[in-house]
């Protein structure tokens, strides 16, 4: 048979070094050359070790953000992946390490005898340091009881941050018969402080801003995974049984307690942090084939989510009569999943796959607050989601290698409402999908698709928002995720090799939502629209040279509309102290990024990425009815990456390796810098900020 | 058309004494195609390569398990490998892997979008490579991001997971193999995924928030943002597109005054609304049932 070529859609996978590595440069392109920064395979021929130190010439939180480099100084570059393997036995051991000299460490062990059993044991951290510094004069911060100052007071800097530590197990174990057992389990620790407040508008001690408080959450909690699975592989029938359970634990669960600050907020403490809750499911899946050309895949999961975590306690949680000491939530799920493809002639691919995924809230419902307010009647909340989805699609091969596609999907959501609404609410929402595309999968030199997609989303009436007293609310506003939406969108992809060493990639897409309000409304979303273009090239100069570059354009628009201080029937005033108003909201990036990887002589390697991003967010809000509306400020986001190496191997399997990367990051954006808490408390952030990191290591490659 | 590497392999091989009566060992092995391919050898350095699992290629028939008899190829090269995978189809390329690997983490191969769309397991697996890129975290993301250009743009907003550290990887929340959650999600939905590592939000809670429990997608995008905690718009638009304008819901955004600078400012509508995602406080005594406390 002759076969003509194949669809290339990993040409340009070459390039994207420079958005990677926080202190090194990964080595993209001469993939033959065993990296030895970044060792990860297991593979007998890649065993290695580098051990170095590195040197950051300046602060800079946003590059240090999840690796810990954020302050000028020394830090460690230790890296190693140790590979062997018994040729008698087929008995693998890898032992693995990266990052070791920093915060973001890894380290791995695991042990295999292939076909046969295998163990491995994780540990690794997740650090994430908050980029923005508090200057509060907060007492307690780490712990849930905070003490805050009566008024403005100057404070001292407080670094916050969160940690995730890691501990995985996992076992496999193939039994005769062709079965074998896979356990899984992860146990996470995070603990540290992250960005939270509590308060309410009117007059405080900075007048602008209300009666705002800063109170970091603290954060101990631990997450639990566990899942043991047992499959099968009958040839023709595969089959996978199995439970999964998950488990959250927060040492904090009694709630953030407040002392001292401002007297108008002497009820807001505690505030309720994260209930410890637990999950389990059990499961089978598998896939028959019918005929070689006929496969069918399913799947039946049960499970349960339970929440019965004590209720916070004290003076200003008064407990209405009748609830208990927890909430008793439970939620029971289901979902069945039956998917066939088949191939009744040489030419033709059929698919089609039915879902249906049941949420069911069963967490009782009790009146927890009386007497209730106009907008609730005290009741718990549960909710129940019930979503259905079809989609079905033929694929049928044409002349000169082209293919056209057609399809259609559809997905119903069915949810329960709450007798009393403040927001507008429909039980059902139903989207139906088309789609369309011309595909040419295979050819020598150009390859691509065009398709076209079309949804229509609708659904059941909306209802009538209602308050306690039976009085008809504001129904002004189709949430987004509810609203009658048409959706079109265009997308292509070409892969072009003009030329051997050559390879182009065009990406653009094209896309529209236009959305239908509330009946006799222009509020809420209205139209959103995204444009994205993407270019890269690769060149291939010779076997020791070779460079790639791309564009990237990404650009999202969303027009919305509101009103100021609707009535609670719903009447906007479009007044001029309180008019009605719109904003189209815009996200606009342009991206750049270009690559070179060098082999001059037989002993150097270099390398050298960049990127540079430059984002813009727009809100161009505008009157619709009454006074004039002042639009707020862009952001403007800019970030620049640059990274450098070159390795000198001193002898076959060791040498030195030298790594630079400047790194900046500039924004003006307006969230925190004029901000100041009630009781003095700023989150400021040095801008711009830029780092130069350099990092010379050693490495040596295991024969 | 062969080249100069070409006319020099076949002159190596006619001149080796053993060329044409080559043991079936040295066919298993590699051994006489690593005359000409010596880089794709590199393979029995791995998991294809372990001899004392009776699965593996190399236990079978070597390069000829996947690539097919070599004989017309050895006895003229201008015969190709009966599979030539460079000139496969994505199909014909997966029928030749899911003749070993089939069922696991693949069981819903069948129909997975990157199935339908001729991706094939070369699209994304180096095997001839002693590093296949796409099974390390650091550098997997390259390898998804030559198709899934816009996420690769958005994965070094200032709001982002720590991806390009290696610390999250695109297959910690996707299976590529296909599953049955909306993109590929790595569980059954796109909140079962992200629940893996945020299971403080998950509830349920005395007051929930509708989009919450139903999508988190629906205000958040994982991939990066320039909005704080990924959110896909700044407060307080974000929350306009839902909530009716009663009351101060309709503030204008400002960047001063008492509430509509509290809208906008800081955590935005959060400034008060803090548990966003769900409190378990019973009580109302100052609005708690809107996530104030």
């Amino acid at each position: 048979m002759n076969r003509p070529g194949t669809f290339k859609i990993s040409g340009i996978a070459l390039a994207l070094a420079a958005a990677f590595g926080p202190a090194r440069a990964v080595e993209p392109i001469v993939t033959q050359n065993i990296d030895p920064a970044a060792p990860a395979s297991m593979n007998t021929g890649a065993s290695s070790a580098s051990v170095g130190i590195g040197y950051a010439g300046d602060d800079a939180r946003r590059f240090g953000q999840y690796n810990g480099i954020n302050e000028d100084g020394y830090y460690g570059l230790l890296d190693f992946n140790w590979v062997k393997r018994n040729d008698e036995t087929g008995t693998w051991t890898r032992i693995f390490g990266r990052d070791v000299g920093l915060e973001d460490r890894q380290l791995r062990f695991e042990q295999q005898r292939q076909g046969n059993w295998g163990y491995s044991i994780d540990y690794s951290r997740v650090p994430r340091f908050e980029p923005l510094i508090a200057n509060t004069a907060v007492v307690g911060i780490g712990s849930n009881n905070l003490v805050i100052p009566t008024t403005l007071t100057p404070g001292s800097p407080i670094e916050l941050g969160t940690k995730r530590t890691i501990l995985g197990l996992g076992v496999d174990k193939y039994f005769a018969g062709n079965w074998d057992v896979q356990v899984k389990f992860r146990n996470e620790e995070k603990d540290g402080t992250r960005i939270f407040a509590r308060g309410t508008t009117g007059t405080g001690p900075v007048s602008s801003f209300g009666q705002f408080e800063f109170g970091p959450e603290p954060i101990d909690a631990t997450t639990r995974q566990l899942e043991a699975k047992v499959n099968y592989n009958g040839g023709a029938l595969l089959l996978t049984g199995g439970y999964y359970g998950t488990m959250y634990n927060n040492k904090f669960d009694s709630g953030l307690n407040f002392t001292g600050g401002l007297a108008g907020l002497s009820t807001f403490t505690p505030i309720a942090l994260p209930p410890d809750n637990q999950s389990h499911q059990i499961y089978v899946s598998g896939n028959y084939a019918f005929t070689p050309t006929t496969r069918s895949t399913f799947k039946l999961a049960w499970g349960k989510i339970t929440q019965d975590a004590a209720f916070v306690t004290g003076p200003n949680v008064p407990r209405a009569p009748g609830t208990g000491d927890n909430l008793g939530g439970k939620i029971d799920t289901k979902l069945a999943q039956f998917g066939v493809t088949a191939r009744p002639m040489p030419k033709l691919s059929l698919f089609a796959d039915f879902r249906i995924e049941d949420r069911d809230d069963k967490t009782p419902v009790l009146v927890y607050f009386t007497p209730p307010p106009s907008t609730s009647n005290g009741e718990n909340e549960p909710r129940s989601i019930k979503t259905t989805t079809g989609k079905a699609e033929a694929n049928y091969s044409l002349p000169e290698g082209f293919r056209i596609i057609g399809g259609v999907g559809w997905e119903e959501k069915k949810r329960n409402i709450s007798e009393v609404r403040v927001v507008s609410a429909r039980e059902v929402t139903d989207e139906r999908a088309y789609r369309v595309e011309l595909r040419r999968p295979m050819s020598e030199t150009l390859t691509g698709s065009v398709s076209l997609v079309h949804s229509d989303r609708d659904g059941s009436p909306f209802l009538t928002t209602v308050q306690n007293s039976g009085a008809v609310g504001s129904n002004l506003i189709a949430p987004v995720f509810l609203a009658d939406r048409k959706r079109d969108k265009v997308r292509v992809n070409a892969n072009w090799a003009p030329i051997s060493p050559l390879n182009i990639q065009f990406f653009a897409e094209s896309a529209r939502d236009d959305y239908s309000g509330r009946d006799g409304s222009a509020l809420g979303p209205r139209k959103g629209e995204a444009q994205n273009y993407s270019l890269d090239a690769a060149y291939v100069f010779n076997d020791r040279w070779q460079a790639n570059a791309w564009y990237s354009r990404n650009d999202t628009q969303f027009d919305q509309a509101t009103c100021e201080a609707a009535s609670s029937a719903g009447v906007c005033p479009g007044s001029a102290a309180d008019p009605t108003w719109s904003a189209k909201l815009r996200n606009l990036s342009n991206n750049i990024g270009a690559g070179l990887r060098a082999k001059p002589t037989g002993q150097i390697d270099l390398g050298a990425d960049v990127t540079y991003s430059e984002i813009r967010d727009q809100f161009d809000m505008g009157t619709i009815q009454g006074g004039a509306v002042t639009s707020l400020p862009d952001v403007k986001t800019k970030l620049t990456r640059l990274n450098l190496f070159a390795r000198y191997a001193l002898q076959k399997n060791a040498g030195v390796r030298l790594d630079y990367i400047y790194d900046r990051f500039s924004s003006d954006d307006w969230t925190w810098p004029t901000w100041t808490f009630a009781d003095g408390t700023q989150l400021v952030e040095n801008r711009p900020q830029q780092i130069n990191f350099i990092g010379v290591s050693y490495y040596y490659k295991f024969q | 058309m062969l080249g100069g590497k070409g006319f020099f392999c076949i002159a190596l091989l006619l001149l080796s004494a053993g060329a044409l009566a080559q043991s079936a060992d040295d066919i298993r092995d590699g051994k006489i195609c690593a005359t000409c391919h010596a880089d794709a050898v590199q393979i029995w350095g791995g998991k294809h390569g372990t001899k004392a699992d009776s699965r593996t290629p190399i236990a079978i028939v070597g390069c000829a398990t996947c690539h097919g008899d070599p004989s017309a190829h050895l006895k003229s090269f201008s015969n190709p490998m009966p599979n030539r995978f460079s000139k496969m189809s994505a199909t014909e390329k997966n029928d030749v892997c899911q003749s070993c690997h089939q069922g696991r983490e693949r069981m819903h191969w069948s129909g997975s979008t990157h199935e339908r769309n001729d991706v094939s397991c070369s699209s994304c697996h180096k095997l001839h490579t002693a590093h296949d890129r796409v099974r390390d975290k650091l550098t997997q993301p390259e390898v998804c991001f030559a198709c899934h250009k816009v996420q690769r743009a958005e994965v070094n907003r200032p709001s982002r997971h720590p991806i390009r550290e290696g610390l999250v990887a695109c297959s910690d929340c996707h299976n590529p193999h296909g599953s049955v959650g909306r993109a590929m999600v790595l569980r059954d939905s796109v909140n079962d995924t992200c629940y893996s590592c945020h299971m403080e939000k998950r509830g349920p809670f005395v007051r929930t928030h509708q989009p919450v429990q139903e999508d988190c997608a629906i205000c958040h995008n994982p991939h990066g943002t320039t909005a704080p905690n990924l959110l896909r718009h700044r407060q307080p638009f974000l929350c306009q597109q839902c909530h009716e304008p009663t009351s101060h819901r309709g503030n204008v955004a400002s960047l001063t005054g008492t509430s509509t600078g509290a809208n906008t400012l800081a955590r935005g509508c959060l400034n008060c609304h803090t548990n966003i995602h769900g409190t378990n406080n019973p009580a109302n005594i100052s609005n708690e049932r809107t996530f104030r406390r």
